[in-house]
């Protein structure tokens, strides 16, 4: 069961905006998804003390050689509205900018100008 | 004509803390407040207060109200003050036809009241109803809904207790790039009341739930605590379960 390279995937589950780097992001979503349980597995292999050590090596390697993109690391949460990697508020998955201009425009709803 | 003479009324009202505006029952946020006494009273007592004030300070169009207020109900007054269609009467005519001949439903005469309520008999928390939104308005309003139909499903309910806002602010640069120093904030505030159902049937308290769920207002999120007492029986050792059960899409 030695992980092949991940399969490119057909469909992308993307809604807003597109780019290279979005599709590549989504693309690490679904591999990681996909090979989260066999990813989980191997890593409690290596960790069990009571297995034999030619399959904790065994599982040690396959993890070593298995893709990048099964690491949920490869990860980063980008802008739905530009497609940015940096700073995106999680409540909104929205770019500080881009939450700056939705909330002046009123699209965020309960979010208005604070002054105290 | 129209606009002034109302206004001017609206205003004598006000001034004399006339308890039944005129209007009152065609808007209905306005709560009137003696909907149970003797409906052959109110209208006389209502009307004849505003003409003569009307008469002081308007002295040009008095004569026709001051003359006709006394004698048949609010319509006169109105009447004059209101173009009238042929066929359709006004809402005034047709609630003062309500208060004389027949009477609105209670159910609907309780829209104009506060809620009423069930009383506990062993103050049993069953249920806790949290409802969420960013408005006073839908809040309020919604919780006074699930309070009337917790009383029509029997169920003892108490609140909405105002539970502490959630107040969540950002401050961000105004640009897109650098200049870190103008910055601006904002913040957005989550209000919450809850709702707890007393010693009610479990069943009932899940049909209240369901039909708040189809009911549900916009902008209102609902979080429900549901807990099941059982007896200490052999079949059953447990004591209590608690579940939470409605978590809507639109929770904030």
């Amino acid at each position: 069961m030695s992980m092949q390279f991940p399969k490119i995937p057909k469909k992308v589950n993307i809604a807003g905006f597109v780019n290279t780097r979005v599709l590549r992001d989504d693309k690490k979503r679904q591999v990681f998804a996909k090979y989260e349980v066999q990813r989980q597995a191997l890593r409690y292999a290596v960790r069990n003390t009571s297995l034999p050590a030619r399959t904790r090596v065994q599982a040690q390697l396959e993890l070593a050689e298995s893709h990048s993109y099964t690491r949920s690391t490869t990860i980063k949460n980008r802008c739905v509205a530009s497609g940015t990697a940096r700073s995106i508020f999680r409540d909104f998955k929205l770019n500080r900018y881009q939450f700056r201009l939705q909330a002046l425009a009123g699209e965020l709803p309960g979010v208005r100008k604070a002054s105290w | 004509m129209f606009s002034y003479t109302s206004r001017s009324l609206f205003g004598v009202s006000k001034h004399l803390k006339v308890s039944v505006p005129f209007r009152a029952l065609s808007t209905p946020s306005q709560p009137t407040p003696e909907q149970n006494n003797i409906p052959s009273q109110d209208p006389t007592e209502t009307s004849t207060p505003p003409a003569p004030a009307h008469a002081a300070s308007t002295s040009s169009a008095a004569s026709t109200p001051a003359d006709a207020a006394p004698a048949p109900a609010p319509v006169a007054p109105i009447e004059a003050e209101k173009y009238s269609a042929p066929g359709v009467k006004e809402w005034s005519e047709r609630l003062g036809a309500f208060d004389e001949e027949n009477r609105l439903p209670r159910s609907v005469q309780a829209i104009y009241l506060r809620p009423l309520r069930r009383k506990a008999e062993h103050g049993l928390p069953v249920c806790n109803l949290q409802l969420r939104s960013y408005s006073v308005r839908n809040v309020e309003f919604f919780a006074d809904f699930a309070i009337r139909a917790a009383y029509y499903l029997n169920l003892p309910v108490s609140g909405p207790v105002p539970l502490p806002r959630i107040t969540e602010r950002w401050t961000v640069p105004r640009s897109n790039f650098v200049h870190k120093k103008s910055q601006e904030n904002f913040e957005r505030i989550t209000l919450r009341r809850l709702i707890q159902i007393k010693d009610g049937n479990p069943r009932s308290v899940q049909a209240w739930l369901a039909f708040l769920r189809k009911h549900a207002f916009y902008g209102v999120g609902m979080k429900a605590n549901v807990w099941e007492h059982d007896s200490l029986g052999m079949i059953a050792p447990f004591f209590c379960i608690a579940s939470t059960i409605a978590i809507l899409t639109s929770f904030p």
